[in-house]
């Protein structure tokens, strides 16, 4: 059975490293998704993200166990730094949804090439049209969740692309359990109507 | 319920939490509103496209970067305040408020240095009843003060007086203070021009 995050957390305030290895293997990929949904600059979620662990890796002393999900503690960090970095970044490039996508598919040996190549042979249905269309329909989806204000856009990442609970969601942005839900079902509304002009997509 | 309650139960439609008699409301509504019915479906193709993005890998060398950048924060000269924050687990704001806290301190020993000296301090003050009987004798010898230093420092031809009576004109119209003032800057305004 695998350790739980508090589990590894004593085991690294008793000074054993691999234990932050394991933290850092097992959220990394999760954390990087976050971040990079949510300032769409994939480069950087991956700074942004390590930026993250170093603090977690500096205040694991001030962990208490049991006191506050290690998760929850986790997005929290990341959150502020979030935060601070739309803050800190021009208005100029601050929804470069492009680099996301782009980047992903350098980065992934470009994801959606893989798609055609992979689905051609196995799939005699196969419609390169079909697989245009999902692009774009990504394509429209991240940007418009990089449009969203940023009080809904954190939720809705949260509960939609990380599946948290509203009570999780709550704790890492400090908010009622009525505020989150009421804001994530806003979030919705508003990214429905704007991925109205690719209904047909969906 | 009108279509605007419809839309806030979209989510907790979506989720299966809403309790049965808001269900059966929220479920009238959509049956009979076709516009409703259409949003919900919108709605719902939403949610989902969000939830198929693409998940992004990490990649391969974020964990061997993440430790170079521990290991390069460790080496880092940390500052004072720092270290002590790590050190005794205590916010940095808190060393801040004790830092200035004793250098207010310090400050105000230093500056009210005599507030703890208990011993008697000698009197220096002069008793003008006792050593001197009247205001002319401290004119009389502040100017024998001025001029001993005169003689000391300047040539002859310095004014013997200055500040005495005799270096006013009392035929003048100017008040006496503006000719105090006139005579100050043309003694000591040469001087840096070069010489008296």
């Amino acid at each position: 059975m695998p350790e739980t995050d508090d589990e590894l957390m004593q085991r690294f305030q008793k000074g054993d490293a691999d234990a932050f290895n394991c933290i850092v293997r097992r959220h990394q990929k999760p954390l990087i998704n976050f971040i990079a949904r949510f300032t769409g600059d994939r480069d950087n979620a991956e700074d942004l993200a390590q930026d993250t662990f170093i603090r977690i890796f500096k205040a694991a002393n001030r962990y208490k166990p049991g006191r506050a999900q290690f998760k929850t503690w986790m997005y929290f960090i990341a959150r502020n730094l979030c935060k601070n970095e739309i803050r800190n970044r021009g208005r100029r490039d601050r929804y470069r949804v492009d680099n996301v996508i782009t980047n992903a598919q350098t980065s992934n040996g470009n994801e959606d090439q893989i798609d055609l190549i992979a689905t051609a042979p196995a799939d005699a249905s196969f419609q390169p049209e079909v697989a245009i269309e999902r692009k774009e329909l990504r394509r429209a989806t991240q940007n418009a969740i990089a449009e969203l204000p940023e009080k809904y856009r954190f939720p809705l990442i949260l509960r939609d692309i990380q599946g948290f609970s509203y009570e999780e969601i709550s704790k890492i942005l400090e908010l009622p359990n009525g505020t989150t839900k009421s804001r994530i079902n806003r979030a919705r509304l508003m990214l429905k109507d704007k991925l109205k002009p690719f209904m047909e997509l969906l | 319920m009108n279509c605007l309650q419809t839309k806030g139960y979209f989510s907790a439609h979506l989720e299966d939490t809403l309790d049965n008699q808001t269900l059966k409301q929220f479920e009238s509504h959509i049956a009979e509103c076709a516009s409703c019915q259409k949003e919900y479906d919108r709605f719902q193709a939403s949610v989902k496209a969000t939830q198929q993005l693409p998940e992004i890998e990490p990649s391969p060398d974020f964990v061997p970067l993440l430790w170079q950048r521990i290991s390069d924060e460790r080496t880092k000269i940390i500052p004072l305040w720092q270290r002590l924050s790590d050190l005794f687990n205590i916010p940095k704001w808190a060393i801040g408020g004790v830092l200035i806290l004793v250098l207010a301190c310090a400050g105000t020993l230093f500056y009210y240095d005599d507030i703890f000296n208990t011993e008697p301090q000698p009197d220096n003050r002069i008793n003008l009843t006792d050593n001197i009987s009247t205001e002319k004798n401290i004119n009389t010898t502040s100017d024998q003060i001025r001029s001993n230093i005169i003689d000391q420092f300047f040539p002859q031809s310095f004014p013997r007086n200055i500040g005495g009576s005799d270096m006013f004109d009392t035929n003048s119209n100017q008040p006496m203070q503006q000719q105090y003032i006139l005579k100050r800057v043309s003694y000591t305004t040469p001087t840096l021009a070069g010489g008296l």
